[in-house]
């Protein structure tokens, strides 16, 4: 009894200890990331101007009812539903590809993961400021796809075609992120163990085989968390789309809910209902983080 | 021990939340500090470091410390420091921008004793009349001007005389000739346009294209200030105009073709005719002093429609210094003073910069007088008014950009269009 309650003592002394580390993350978090989402929470009941002195107007639910019956904010839902959709499942099938690719090479593979990674690096206005050029209509980009299909002179409006527009979003997003996924799953490809392989092997296991048995399954919470981070990321897009309407792209198409947020706060002023657009944000990335691992966990494989 | 953690976290809210919260007051009698937030603009960084110098040395308890921002980006700056209670002591940006703060009792009025003016009616008799109309509310002006700005219309000589047209005779004086002219000059490889006769300035949509409109009959918001989008068959021609000149139309122009004004000044064959204002002279010059230097562009009056029912140009509009209404009264009084002492020299200004601050004895002065077409300026001017400013500026410049790319780039029809653009427009006049 008195060894049980000696143990427990020096496990509590520890988890003081770890509390102890922890508190200036939870403290940041809670500053940074918590007051922030009550703070929008209690706002989103509001009619608050940004520069007004004036007490706000208590509304209740009246900006998300405005917001549910806006079209322009149902738009930027489509805009954010497309978007999310277009990018996420090519970048996580395309990084899953790669990565496996990468690491079954024997030499080289280093240069393809920094080669892949740099653009991650790049802030999103240096990213966009290349695109631009890329898809401005003398740029390379009409001049690459037209000596590709053989279609001289044929502006592609890359920038200025409602559905172009979308795609060029959708492939500035691809090219600046697929590295950063790549390093992951090269990093759970690197978790699995080799002896699984050489046991395969031995049993006359083709390389489909190895992939589609032990590969894929082993990878599952490397590939949930991808999906994750991929998904969440796609729905907080915001610079990409930002830069290009800047730069004369029709807004409309693009119109994600992020920018949306952006302009009816910081340039309409209307930050009550910008408030309720966040909260709004925040659920669905809520729910869809919740389905995920839901789904991710029905058929979780040990090894 | 959750409880424990969450009631630590609480408390260190609370503990930090006064370093965001707080703001610094200047002591009355001690040492004053002045932040000054402008745009960039390097021919005016130049002269305005010097004021400040000269400022400190005579005012020795006053230290001004100047803070540049990107054009595009000191809006929402200024925007977000007022949030947060932290707004510098003096700022300028358009007057779209700026009149919200107005209304908002964020900004002071102007301490005319402090600014050099005997009064403020000596200060408002001092300005060209109704300059200053766009700060004042109930009596006070909350205001000065940096600068007041109207477009006109820049043309390179040599990209005409390349196409073999006369610039001197075959600029383009109506939006019809624009659209003629520009077929003549511009250059294409395929569909892509690779030189552009003129193209039009797209964010600023309230300064260029709603007098196009206005020309036609048409009115953005009604006189009595109730209805949005008047006159229905003027902002039908204008969309059709602007459907014309687009990828979709004649292909002369687009929002996704590199700034026309910019291209204006490398005077390397891609653009004939750009919009701009008095200030471009400043920028040819700090760009590209041989084409400066070379009397090979020339500015022609803001074209107007041949069956114009008013003879309107293109708006006027104005940067205005402001100084926040938050700070102490030292505070407020220190900076009247150096925006004074900055706006009592106007003509180095310029010459300078090339900028106009709208005084009677500047306009009035040879130095303006001889700027090159200044008179075409000042004639685009009195057919002009101030640009449209009022709290929702910003969002009704949005669904007009809107509406013209709607009709430019994604073959939506003028007549619908103008129907979603009447219905937000009018929705937001009603929300007002």
């Amino acid at each position: 009894m008195r060894q049980k309650t000696k143990t427990k003592s020096i496990e509590k002394h520890l988890s003081h200890w770890g509390i102890t580390f922890v508190l200036p993350s939870i403290v940041f978090f809670s500053l940074f990331n918590f007051y922030p989402i009550l703070n929008a929470l209690y706002t989103s009941f509001f009619k608050k101007k940004v520069l007004s002195l004036a007490a706000p107007e208590f509304v209740g639910l009246k900006n998300y009812i405005y917001l549910l019956t806006s079209a322009n904010f149902w738009n930027s839902i489509r805009a954010t539903a497309v978007f999310t959709i277009g990018t996420f499942l090519p970048l996580l099938l395309a990084s899953l590809i790669f990565a496996v690719f990468i690491t079954s090479i024997k030499r080289g593979n280093k240069f393809y993961q920094m080669a892949f990674y740099s653009p991650a690096v790049l802030s999103s206005v240096v990213s966009a400021a290349i695109w631009l050029l890329i898809f401005d209509p003398r740029g390379l980009g009409n001049q690459w796809v037209n000596n590709l299909l053989g279609t001289h002179g044929t502006d592609h409006n890359w920038l200025a075609d409602a559905m172009m527009v979308q795609l060029s979003t959708m492939i500035v997003y691809f090219w600046k992120y697929i590295g950063y996924f790549i390093i992951i799953f090269i990093a759970g490809l690197a978790s699995i163990p080799k002896s699984l392989y050489e046991a395969a092997r031995i049993d006359g296991t083709s390389g489909w085989q190895e992939f589609w048995r032990i590969t894929l399954p082993l990878l599952k919470p490397t590939i949930v968390l991808v999906s994750i981070m991929s998904m969440l990321q796609c729905l907080k897009t915001f610079g990409i789309q930002y830069l290009f309407t800047q730069s004369g792209a029709p807004q409309d198409p693009i119109n994600v809910i992020t920018m949306n947020i952006y302009n009816t706060g910081i340039r309409d002023h209307r930050i009550g209902r910008a408030s309720a657009m966040s909260i709004i944000l925040f659920i669905i990335m809520l729910v869809f983080t919740w389905i995920q691992f839901k789904s991710s966990k029905s058929d979780e494989v040990e090894y | 021990m959750k409880k424990i953690l969450c009631a630590l976290a609480i408390v260190a809210l609370i503990a930090v939340s006064p370093v965001f919260a707080g703001g610094q007051q200047e002591k009355e009698d001690g040492p004053i500090t002045i932040t000054f937030w402008t745009h960039e603009d390097p021919n005016r960084t130049e002269i305005e470091e010097r004021y400040i110098a000269e400022f400190e040395a005579s005012h020795p308890n006053i230290t001004v410390e100047r803070v540049t921002q990107s054009s595009t980006k000191i809006q929402e700056l200024v925007l977000t420091a007022f949030a947060a209670n932290q707004g510098p002591d003096i700022f300028n940006m358009s007057i779209e921008d700026e009149y919200a703060y107005i209304v908002n009792g964020r900004v002071a009025p102007v301490d005319a004793e402090a600014a050099g003016y005997s009064s403020t009616s000596s200060l408002v008799g001092s300005y060209l009349e109704g300059s200053l109309d766009p700060v004042t509310l109930d009596g006070k002006v909350y205001g000065l001007p940096l600068e007041l700005t109207n477009w006109s219309l820049y043309i390179n000589k040599k990209v005409f005389k390349d196409a073999g047209l006369n610039p001197d005779t075959d600029y383009p004086k109506t939006w019809e000739e624009v659209a003629e002219v520009s077929e003549k000059l511009v250059i294409r490889d395929g569909d892509i346009v690779t030189r552009r006769g003129f193209d039009f300035r797209y964010p600023y949509y309230l300064v260029s294209m709603v007098p196009m409109v206005e020309q036609l009959g048409g009115q953005l918001i009604s006189d009595d200030g109730k209805k949005a989008i008047v006159g229905d068959e003027a902002w039908l021609s204008f969309l059709e105009y602007m459907q014309m000149w687009g990828p979709n139309g004649n292909n002369l122009g687009s929002p996704t073709y590199k700034n026309a004004r910019k291209l204006f000044n490398k005077d390397n064959n891609d653009i004939a005719m750009a919009m701009t204002g008095l200030y471009q002279q400043g920028r040819i010059r700090a760009d590209n002093q041989e084409f400066y230097d070379s009397g090979e562009w020339m500015v022609v009056p803001f074209p107007v429609f041949e069956n114009a029912v008013n003879d309107t140009a293109a708006c006027y509009y104005g940067h205005y210094y402001m100084v926040n209404g938050q700070k102490s009264a030292a505070q407020q009084k220190a900076s009247w003073e150096f925006i004074g002492y900055m706006l009592s020299h106007g003509e180095e200004y310029l010459k300078t910069v090339n900028i106009i601050q709208p005084t009677t004895e500047l306009l009035e002065s040879e130095t303006y007088k001889n700027m090159p077409y200044s008179d075409v300026f000042s004639a685009d001017m009195e057919r002009g008014h101030v640009v449209y400013f009022g709290e929702e500026s910003a969002k009704l410049q949005e669904l007009i950009k809107g509406a013209v790319e709607s009709v430019m780039l994604s073959g939506v029809a003028p007549q619908k269009a103008l129907a979603t653009l009447r219905a937000e427009a009018q929705e937001l006049l009603d929300d007002m």
